[in-house]
């Protein structure tokens, strides 16, 4: 892993057309500026991996909660 | 061609309407084709369910149906890779967590499952941004709210 230092406003170009900047350092948390191609998704590490983790939940399911919530929703709609 | 199902046992599907989704779901790379399903008793609900994996299947639901004003942007290499066209058919399926209770229901706003019908084409999408949640739920917790759905996000 490349290693590198930056400071309050400064910018770390990865090739021509990605760049990041450091607007704000405050306690243990920075807050990036990123500029990169709209070809490129980008996102917080987490969010993919909370995705992930909620994919394997919902993959969990069963029919017996599916036919009792469809049942109570019929209910419903008819008052 | 026949489907083993492990929830609902076999069932026939025509081979045209396998949906491919190369890098498979989020967590599941290795299942790549899915069919799309409808439960004996659906309410709202769709069953995506592989075709190599009897035991691997989501209840999903058409955004547009429930969550009219959900938007977001692809991608120029997202929408490439869906070989979408302007004239496109696309649906944003949303993975809906089960409950045993409806209005513990969620739905995963932050990975739609974005699906070109013309190509039979999908990409789970992982987006960022703190208008989206991974549980987002499903049923308002009011009906009488539900004009002012986004306002939960």
């Amino acid at each position: 892993m490349l290693v590198l230092s930056r400071k309050l406003g400064e910018i770390i170009a990865i090739g021509d057309r990605i760049s990041v900047t450091v607007l704000e350092v405050k306690d243990n948390k920075v807050r990036l500026g990123i500029e990169a191609p709209k070809e490129m998704r980008i996102y917080r590490q987490e969010i993919h991996l909370k995705v992930q983790q909620e994919n394997a939940k919902a993959a969990g399911w069963n029919v017996g909660d599916l036919e009792n919530v469809v049942n109570l929703m019929d209910s419903e709609r008819k008052g | 061609m026949l489907v083993q199902t492990s929830r609902f046992g076999e069932q026939e599907v025509e081979t045209d309407k396998i949906i491919y989704i190369p890098g498979g779901i989020v967590g599941f790379p290795t299942e790549t084709r899915y069919v799309l399903l409808t439960p004996p008793k659906p309410g709202p609900f769709l069953w995506l369910q592989s075709v190599g994996n009897a035991s691997l299947a989501f209840l999903v639901v058409d955004s547009k149906d429930h969550f009219p004003e959900y938007r977001f942007s692809l991608t120029e290499e997202e929408y490439l890779s869906l070989e979408l066209a302007p004239a496109s058919e696309v649906i944003s399926l949303l993975v809906v967590t089960m409950a045993p209770e409806p209005h513990e229901i969620t739905v995963n706003l932050q990975g739609p499952i974005v699906l070109n019908v013309d190509r039979m084409l999908a990409r789970q999408i992982v987006l960022d941004g703190t208008e989206f949640s991974v549980r987002h739920p499903f049923l308002e917790p009011s009906r009488k709210k539900s004009a002012d759905s986004r306002k939960n996000f």
